[in-house]
């Protein structure tokens, strides 16, 4: 197969788009679906500063590297979440790689908030991921509010955005689908939030990363229960395979056709008026924010253990 | 004899009797942008030829949460 740009031997096929690419061009191509998304949903404007958060997995690397080769200027944020044999590593792999690139990287311990995901674990009844998503979330958005970053970018891709939206079509959930998208604009103290790799699949990332020689952590978060959305993305995939370009179709319609009817939805009762955490500040549905209320139950659950 | 890896994962897998990239797909049941199909270095289409002696890389795209 060759290059559909230059005629050279292609190291990637992309049926969604009818084509191959040749390494360069694929970087190309890499490029102008960034370039594109960035335009198109006023991602970045002017001299703004982004605060990419870091997982240390493709996308988010993929995403640094990305955004600083279409001279935006990028940090990162990598968000240490003190799991044993797991933190440690992927920050150590996340520190090199932005050293190498010449790229800034701030990194952030929960546990100096009181706040170690271990910890967390303990104190809390509920999944510890979806605590844990919130801590992450959190400590995003505030570090960015506080150090001057007009938006804060994350890097999910085509598939993860398709597979939520059609999580919440399933459900028909009104708020979340009138705020999906690739970019939520800043509020209060919430900053912009975007995701530059929105018109990018999973795959695409990969080969960016391999060509790149970007060398991602690939092993899993110890308490992981599997990535989400497994079964709506195989679902997707399928879909896709028979029929080339549907993922991207089903997720610009929605933007196009669907999601303006949801626009400004509520959230519940009780849930749309945001007041500023008592604790911390930062905007909350209650007197205090989850993550300060997770904070006290884990300071709680300590003192409790300590006592016997 | 064509050595496979997937994922890192030991022992590789030997094919005798597999030709190009898509066959390799086929028979790990595998669609064309499901993984990276790597050899010496290079990523492979799915028309491209595997020769006997060949130590073709599968790494799979999904993140594992
Ligand atoms: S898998 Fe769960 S606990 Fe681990 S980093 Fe992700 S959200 Fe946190
Ligand atoms: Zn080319
Ligand atoms: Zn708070």
């Amino acid at each position: 197969m060759k290059c559909k740009r230059c005629g050279e031997l292609a190291a990637v096929k992309l049926p969604s788009h009818h084509a191959g690419f040749c390494p360069t061009c694929f970087e190309g191509f890499f490029k102008k679906q960034v370039e594109t998304a960035v335009r198109r949903h006023g991602m970045i404007g002017r001299d703004e500063k982004v605060l990419v958060a870091v997982s240390g997995g493709k996308d988010s690397l993929a995403l640094m590297r990305v955004l600083t080769d279409l001279g935006h200027v990028v940090e990162g944020l990598h968000v240490h979440l003190g799991i044993p044999d797991s933190s440690d590593p992927v920050a150590e792999r996340t520190r090199a790689f932005c050293a190498a690139n010449g790229l800034t990287l701030h990194v952030l311990h929960t546990a100096e908030h009181g706040l170690a995901v271990p910890d967390v674990k303990d104190a809390v009844r509920r999944p510890v991921c979806a605590v844990c998503g919130k801590i992450k979330r959190h400590y995003f958005n505030r570090f960015a509010y506080e150090n001057g970053f007009a938006a804060l970018a994350t890097g999910h891709n085509l598939d993860d955005e398709t597979a939520r939206l059609f999580a919440n079509v399933l459900r028909w959930d009104p708020a979340y689908l009138g705020t999906q998208g690739p970019t939520l604009p800043g509020e209060g103290k919430f900053v912009r939030k975007i995701k530059p790799l929105y018109r990018l699949t999973e795959f695409e990332t990969a080969a960016y990363c391999f060509l790149k020689g970007i060398d991602h952590w690939k092993a899993a978060c110890p308490y992981s229960g599997g990535a989400s959305f497994t079964g709506h993305k195989k679902l997707i995939a399928d879909l896709e395979d028979r029929s080339p370009g549907q993922k991207t179709a089903f997720y610009e319609a929605f933007l196009a056709q669907g999601r303006p009817h949801f626009a400004g939805a509520s959230r519940g009762e009780g849930q749309d008026t945001l007041y500023a955490c008592a604790q911390c500040g930062f905007p909350s549905s209650g007197e205090v924010c989850g993550v300060c209320r997770v904070r006290e139950q884990v300071a709680a659950h300590k003192a409790r253990r300590e006592a016997v | 004899m064509i050595t496979v890896t997937i994922d890192g994962k030991k022992p590789p897998i030997t094919y005798p009797k597999i030709k190009t990239v898509l066959q390799l797909l086929n028979n790990l049941h595998l669609r064309v942008n499901d993984a990276l199909i790597i050899r010496d270095g290079e990523l492979l289409t799915p028309d491209r030829h595997l020769w006997p002696g060949d130590q073709v890389t599968v790494r799979m795209v999904v993140s594992r949460g």
